[in-house]
């Protein structure tokens, strides 16, 4: 993540725009040369990203979703939009800076002038003092696909973050705390490359913590009585994850393939093993299941095409986003 | 979440600052206060003055934590290293000890950082103490106190591996009875800063 998130406020003394970092707690007015204190309940500050699509903007990016890949060909003229509304997912934004010593040494195999091979040890200090960004998803959206965000770009806004619609918090300041120190000083052990460490001794402070809050679209609809969902950056304004009904035709094509192509292979494999004992016919039996298991991969999710990252389960609820439709649920 | 103007605890004039800065100045009443929400404390400084000889143009000072720490090793496998220098100066061999550490409060690289703490650790600067800046640009502190003490231990092992010698395990206590905002004269040049004192 980048340094440079930066919040739009107003200074009290002359009104004034004022820009700062979303996790400074003094700002300096570039006008009134006023230095501002900023104070949070929690300890730590809370800024949102704005959300840049509106709703016509979200379903055209569904509806350009919609044509691309094995989807079905005819989702755009059978598909109904039953909702689409937006959300803000919070994400914890940790600054570390890590500071310390990490000594060992490296082994490596060396050849004397008598032609001896021996172990030589080389003896290195390294000395860390970095600063490191360290995000992590406050909540779990992982029901909507979405383990993680990659942009962190955009305008950020403090005004009325306790009124925008977001999902429980799960990771505490105390948990991501520890995570982003953990991460730092994982990442600044790697960087020595010491494969042998007799000494190590690594002070990870946090420089800055804040919440973000980071808007997504959540479209939902529905193609032959099932319901599907797509979620979209609302900034980006990229897919995030989303499920969408498998074209009819390219599922049946796969199926003739597949189990032509895996069926042939294998039984000419155990043909070729039996008749000629080789290890070829083997190799035969083993392609075919191979080419079995792809077709099976091609519908495990029965007729879906999945964009996403969504945990394992049977049935995916999505009642938590939208309590008055508890009873919605994705069938996978 | 609150926004308000940063006043001076002491005299209550509002305080305005060029740029982001750890620390707040409040050249009426010249205290240093520190912001850690919601309170604002008072810490105590010093301003290095600059010699009469140096130049009176490009001078700047640079702030840097002085840290009063005393420790002891307990056990040790350095061949060579700080300690073992500096073990006359100390009791026991070298191995209990007490000494003001320097260290850079500023943004700073780390090869900067490094040759900064060792050079003022190693030769502490002599000054005439100066009641204000004078008008000369300081450069904003970055590393806060607390921030500082918490640090202190690597900036000893800074000292240790600089010396020459193989450092592989080292165990100490280490106590820190003061930390105090030293700003520093330097004259910037085309080739960095250059300290005066």
């Amino acid at each position: 993540m980048k340094n440079q998130l930066a919040v739009s406020l107003n200074c009290p003394s002359c009104g004034g725009d004022i820009f700062s970092s979303e996790s400074g707690v003094i700002v300096n007015c570039r006008y009134c040369g006023s230095t501002l204190c900023i104070e949070n309940d929690g300890g730590f500050n809370t800024a949102a990203f704005k959300n840049k699509l509106d709703k016509d903007s979200a379903l055209e990016i569904v509806q350009n979703w919609w044509k691309k890949g094995l989807k079905a060909r005819d989702l755009k003229s059978v598909a109904t939009i039953t909702e689409s509304y937006p959300i803000h997912l919070p994400f914890w934004h940790i600054e570390t800076r890590t500071a310390g010593w990490i000594c060992g040494y490296e082994e490596f195999q060396a050849t004397d002038s008598e032609g001896n091979n021996h172990i030589e040890k080389i003896y290195r200090e390294e000395m860390i003092f970095d600063g490191t960004h360290f995000s992590e998803m406050a909540c779990d959206p992982s029901d909507l696909g979405i383990q993680s965000l990659q942009n962190f770009n955009g305008e950020l806004y403090f005004e009325d973050i306790g009124q925008i619609p977001s999902l429980d918090l799960i990771v505490d300041e105390y948990e991501a705390i520890e995570h982003a120190k953990t991460d730092a000083i994982s990442r600044s052990r790697a960087s020595t490359n010491i494969s042998k460490i007799t000494f190590e001794k690594l002070h990870s402070l946090i420089h800055k913590k804040s919440m973000i809050y980071y808007p997504i679209w959540i479209v939902r609809y529905t193609y032959q009585n099932y319901a599907y969902f797509v979620t979209i950056d609302g900034i980006t304004g990229q897919v995030l994850s989303g499920r969408a009904p498998r074209d009819p035709l390219y599922q049946s094509l796969a199926v003739t393939l597949g189990t032509s192509a895996g069926g042939l292979t294998s039984a000419g494999g155990i043909i070729s093993s039996i008749s000629y004992q080789s290890e070829v016919g083997i190799a035969g039996v083993i392609l075919g299941l191979i080419i079995l298991g792809i077709t099976y991969l091609f519908f495990q999710h029965r007729s879906e095409v999945i964009k996403g990252d969504f945990k394992e389960r049977l049935s995916l609820s999505v009642s938590e986003i939208d309590p008055d439709d508890a009873s919605e649920e994705v069938i996978v | 979440m609150k926004i308000q103007q940063a006043k001076c605890p002491k005299c209550e004039l509002t305080l305005c600052m060029e740029s982001y800065d750890e620390l707040l100045y409040c050249p009426t009443c010249r205290a240093i206060h520190t912001y850690n929400p919601p309170t604002i404390d008072q810490i105590s400084y010093e301003i290095a003055g600059f010699p009469e000889d140096s130049p009176k143009e490009n001078r700047i000072y640079v702030p840097f934590w002085r840290i009063l720490s005393e420790f002891h090793i307990t056990s040790g496998d350095v061949d060579g290293g700080f300690f073992s220098k500096m073990g006359k100066e100390l009791e026991d061999g070298g191995r209990n000890g007490s000494i003001y550490i320097y260290m850079p409060a500023s943004q700073i690289d780390k090869d900067a950082f490094r040759y900064w703490t060792v050079n003022l650790t190693i030769n502490n600067p002599s000054y005439e103490i100066m009641k204000d800046f004078d008008e000369v640009k300081r450069i904003p502190t970055i590393i806060s106190q607390e921030d500082a003490i918490e640090l202190t231990d690597f900036v000893v092992m800074i000292l240790e591996a600089e010396n020459p010698g193989i450092l592989q395990h080292l165990e100490y206590s280490l106590t820190v009875n003061e930390a105090k905002m030293i700003y520093l004269p330097f004259i910037t040049g085309s080739s960095g800063l250059h300290l005066v004192v």
